[in-house]
C-alpha cells in the first residue's frame, strides 16, 4: 500500500468562520466560473454582473421585487432544512408548493367574496399548508410504513402534481380555470379578501410571515424538547429507539411539516403574487431553488433568510438580463453552479485536511497496515 | 397490414423510447456501481446541446456521428462533477445530483442562446434518417418497426445487449457489481472502488449524453430550451421499473416511448378518444413509477428487485 499524501478525518465541531466562508468562497467561485462563461461567449462579465447588482437591489422596486422573488424561497428552503436535517430526503417541494397553490385558490374561489379578509385570508393560507402536507403524505406514508424509498416518490410526485394542475387549468373546466378566458385558458383570480395586502410596492406582508416561521422553525428545532428528539432521530435512529423516542412517528411529523412549508409557499405566492392558480407562474423550479437555499444555509433555518434574498435576487436579476442580449438563463447556470460549490465546501466544512506526520507513532501502525 | 394504428404507434414508440433507453441503461450502469445520479435530466440537456452544436457546425453523416460522440464526451466530463463530489468528496449524493441537473439546465440553454449565431430556433443541419430503404422497409409489421429505423435505434439495441453483457458476464461487470453490493469487501479483493465508481459515473454520463443528442438530432430536430421534457426524469424512473436490468430496461423505454405517441395520437383519432385529455395521461409513467416503487422496492424487497445495497451510501475508506 503506498503511503498517502493527506489524511481526511472527521472534524468535531465546525468553526463558526468556516460555517460563513464556505458559502461566501462558493458564491465567489460560482460567479468566478459564470464569468468565464459569459467571456468565452463574447460578452462581459462585470457588466453583466452590474445589471444584475442594479436589477436586484438598484432602486426601491427592485428591491421590493427581490423581497418577493425571495418570499417563497424562504419556505421552500425551509421545507428542504428541516427535512435534509432528518435525513428525510423530500426532493418533491416542487410538487407540494403546487398543491399548496391548488389548495389555496380553491379554498379562495369557494369562499368568495362571501367573507372579510381576516376570515378569508387566514383560511386561504392555511388551505396551502394543509395542500402541501397532504401531497407529501403520498410519499410520507409509505416511506414510514413500509420503508419505501422517498426520493423516488416525492420526485415523481413533483410531475404529477405539474400535470394535475395543467389538467385543472388546460385539460378540463374545473373551477380553478377562468370562464372569461376565451383564447388562451387562465386561472380564476382569488377574489380580494383572499389576497395579502400589499404595503412596498408590489411587496406584500408575505414576507413577515416567512420570516416569521423560519424563526419558529429555528425555535422549535433549536429549544423545544419535539425538536431536540427529532434532533437525535436524526443523528442516530438506533439510539432514538434505544431511549423510546417513536421513530416512525417523529419521520411522519418532519415530512408532513417540510410539505406544509412548501405548501405554504405555494399559498403565499397565489394569494400574495399571482392572484390565480397560473401553470406558468408557478412552474419557476422555486422547490429546487430552495433545495439550494437550505444547501447554502447549512440547513439553519435563520440562515435560510438571507440566503433566499440572496437567491431571489439572482432570480428577480434574470429577466432584467435579456435587455443587455444576455440569456435570462445565465442565473439558473450561476444558482446551480454556486450548488455545486456549496455541496463540495461541506467537505471542508465537515473534514479536516492534513498531512500525515512523518514518523507516525507506533501505535498507530496496525491500524495504517490494516487500511 | 402495415397502415395498422399500432405499426406507426410501435414505430415512433421505439424512436421516442430510444433516448430513454439510453439514458436509463446508463443510469443502471452507475447505480450499479453503487452512485445514484439524479443529474441526468442535466446530462443529457448538455449532451443534446454540444451534440447539436457539433452537427451543426460540421453537417453530413459525418457531422452527425460528430455529434454523439461529442454528445458522449460533453455528457462524461459533465457527470465528472458529480463524481467528484459524491465519490472523493462524498457529499450527498442527492444533494449532488440535483445540483448537476440545475446546472445542466442553466447551462444547456444558455450555450443554445450565446454567441454570434445563436442556435436557438435553427433547425438541425442533419437528423437521423431511416438506415434502409426499398422492399424490406415493406414486409408486413417487421418492414417498418424493424427495418424502418435510423441507426442510432440499432445502435441502442446493441448498446443494451452490451451492458447485459458487461454487467452479468464479464469479470469487470462482476467487480462493478460487487463495488455497488458492498464496497469494502469488493477492496478487500483487489477492486479499486472508487476507480470503478468514476468510470461508470462517466459511461452513465456517455450514455445520457448519447440520449440527449437523439433527441436534439432525430426527435425534436430544433434546437430549443430543454429539447428533451422530462426525459432524464422519466429516466430515472424507469431505471426502477427495469429493476436495473438493461433488457427490461429496453423494454419498458420502447413501451414508454409508445404511449407517449399514443397520447399525441389521441387527439387526431376522434371521439370518444380526443376526450381524454393530454394532461392527466402524463401522468402515468410518474403513478406507475410510484406504484411499482411501493409494490416492488419498498423495505427489504428493492434488494430482491435488484437495488444495489451500497446505492447512495458514500464510501469511507479511512473509516473501515
Amino acid at each position: 500500500m503506498s503511503e498517502r499524501r493527506f489524511i481526511v478525518e472527521p472534524r468535531g465541531l465546525a468553526s463558526g468562520w468556516l460555517i460563513v466562508l464556505v458559502p461566501v468562497v462558493s458564491i465567489i467561485l460560482a460567479l468566478i466560473v459564470g464569468a468565464i462563461f459569459l467571456t468565452i461567449t463574447g460578452e462581459n462579465p462585470v457588466a453583466v454582473y452590474a445589471k444584475m447588482v442594479d436589477a436586484a437591489f438598484g432602486d426601491g422596486r427592485a428591491i421590493s421585487e427581490t423581497l418577493i422573488s425571495a418570499t417563497p424561497l424562504i419556505l421552500t428552503g425551509l421545507a428542504a432544512a428541516v427535512a435534509f436535517k432528518m435525513l428525510v430526503w423530500n426532493i418533491g417541494a416542487e410538487g407540494q408548493l403546487i398543491f399548496g397553490a391548488i389548495f389555496a385558490t380553491g379554498v379562495g374561489i369557494w369562499i368568495g367574496d362571501s367573507l372579510p379578509i381576516y376570515v378569508t385570508l387566514p383560511l386561504v393560507i392555511a388551505a396551502g399548508a394543509l395542500g402541501g402536507a397532504f401531497w407529501a403524505a403520498f410519499a410520507a406514508v409509505p416511506r414510514v410504513y413500509l420503508n419505501t424509498n422517498e426520493i423516488i416518490t416525492t420526485l415523481m410526485l413533483n410531475f404529477i402534481a405539474l400535470s394535475f394542475m395543467n389538467y385543472l387549468i388546460f385539460g378540463s373546466t374545473s373551477p380553478w380555470r377562468d370562464p372569461d378566458s376565451a383564447t388562451f385558458p387562465t386561472g380564476r383570480p382569488i377574489p380580494e379578501s383572499g389576497l395579502i395586502p400589499e404595503f412596498f410596492n408590489r411587496l406584500g406582508y408575505g414576507i413577515f410571515i416567512a420570516i416569521v416561521l423560519a424563526i419558529l422553525t429555528w425555535w422549535l428545532i433549536g429549544k423545544t424538547k419535539w425538536g431536540f428528539e427529532t434532533r437525535i432521530v436524526g443523528d442516530s435512529p438506533d439510539s432514538a429507539r434505544y431511549i423510546g423516542i417513536g421513530v416512525p412517528k417523529k419521520i411522519l411529523g418532519v415530512f408532513l411539516l417540510s410539505g406544509a412549508f412548501a405548501g405554504l409557499a405555494g399559498s403565499l405566492f397565489v394569494s400574495g403574487t399571482v392572484g390565480a392558480l397560473d401553470p406558468r407562474s408557478l412552474d419557476l423550479g422555486l422547490g429546487f431553488t430552495g433545495i439550494i437555499v437550505a444547501a447554502l444555509a447549512r440547513l439553519n433555518p435563520i440562515a435560510v433568510i438571507p440566503v433566499a434574498i440572496f437567491m431571489g435576487a439572482l432570480s428577480n436579476a434574470g429577466p432584467a438580463l435579456q435587455s443587455i442580449g444576455v440569456p435570462p438563463e445565465t442565473v439558473t447556470m450561476l444558482q446551480g453552479a454556486i450548488l455545486i460549490f456549496a455541496v463540495a465546501g461541506e467537505f471542508f466544512i465537515v473534514n479536516r485536511i492534513r498531512r500525515p506526520e512523518k514518523s507516525p507513532k507506533p501505535t498507530s501502525l496496525p491500524e495504517e497496515a490494516a487500511a | 397490414m402495415n397502415d395498422w394504428w399500432w405499426v406507426s404507434t410501435v414505430t415512433a414508440g421505439i424512436i421516442l423510447g430510444t433516448p430513454l433507453l439510453f439514458a436509463t441503461v446508463g443510469e443502471i450502469i452507475t447505480e450499479r456501481s453503487g452512485i445514484l445520479n439524479l443529474g441526468v435530466q442535466g446530462m443529457m440537456l448538455v449532451g443534446a446541446v454540444a451534440g447539436f452544436w457539433a452537427t451543426f457546425n460540421t453537417g453530413g453523416t459525418f457531422g452527425l456521428i460528430l455529434g454523439v460522440l461529442v454528445a458522449m464526451i460533453a455528457g462524461a466530463l459533465f457527470s465528472t462533477i458529480h463524481a467528484f463530489l459524491s465519490i472523493t468528496l462524498r457529499v450527498s449524493q442527492i444533494v449532488s445530483g440535483l445540483a448537476l441537473t440545475i446546472f445542466g439546465i442553466g447551462l444547456s440553454s444558455f450555450m443554445g442562446k450565446v454567441g454570434s449565431e445563436p442556435l436557438v430556433g435553427e433547425p438541425s443541419r442533419e437528423t437521423f434518417k431511416p438506415l434502409f430503404e426499398g422492399g424490406i422497409t415493406e414486409l408486413p409489421l417487421v418492414g417498418p418497426i424493424v427495418f424502418g429505423q435510423d441507426i442510432m435505434v440499432y445502435v441502442g439495441v446493441l448498446t443494451v445487449a452490451l451492458a447485459s453483457f458487461y454487467l452479468f458476464r464479464t469479470r469487470m461487470g462482476l467487480s462493478l457489481r460487487a463495488v455497488g453490493e458492498d464496497p469494502a469487501s469488493a477492496e478487500a479483493a483487489g477492486v479499486n472502488s472508487t476507480i470503478v465508481r468514476y468510470v461508470h459515473v462517466m459511461v452513465g454520463g456517455a450514455l445520457a449524453g448519447m440520449g440527449g443528442a437523439y433527441f436534439a438530432l432525430r426527435v425534436v430536430p430544433t434546437w430549443q430550451d430543454n429539447p428533451i421534457g422530462a426525459a432524464g426524469w422519466i429516466a430515472i424512473a424507469l431505471v426502477i421499473l427495469s429493476s436495473w436490468r438493461p433488457w427490461r430496461a429496453m423494454w419498458v423505454a420502447y413501451l414508454f416511448g409508445s404511449a407517449q405517441f399514443l397520447q399525441l395520437q389521441l387527439q387526431t383519432l376522434g371521439e370518444p378518444w380526443s376526450n381524454i385529455p393530454s394532461t392527466l395521461l402524463q401522468m402515468i409513467p410518474f403513478i406507475m413509477a410510484i406504484i411499482a416503487m411501493i409494490v416492488f422496492a419498498s423495505g427489504k424487497r428493492a434488494r430482491l428487485l435488484g437495488a444495489p445495497a451500497a446505492l447512495g451510501i458514500p464510501y469511507f475508506r479511512e473509516q473501515r
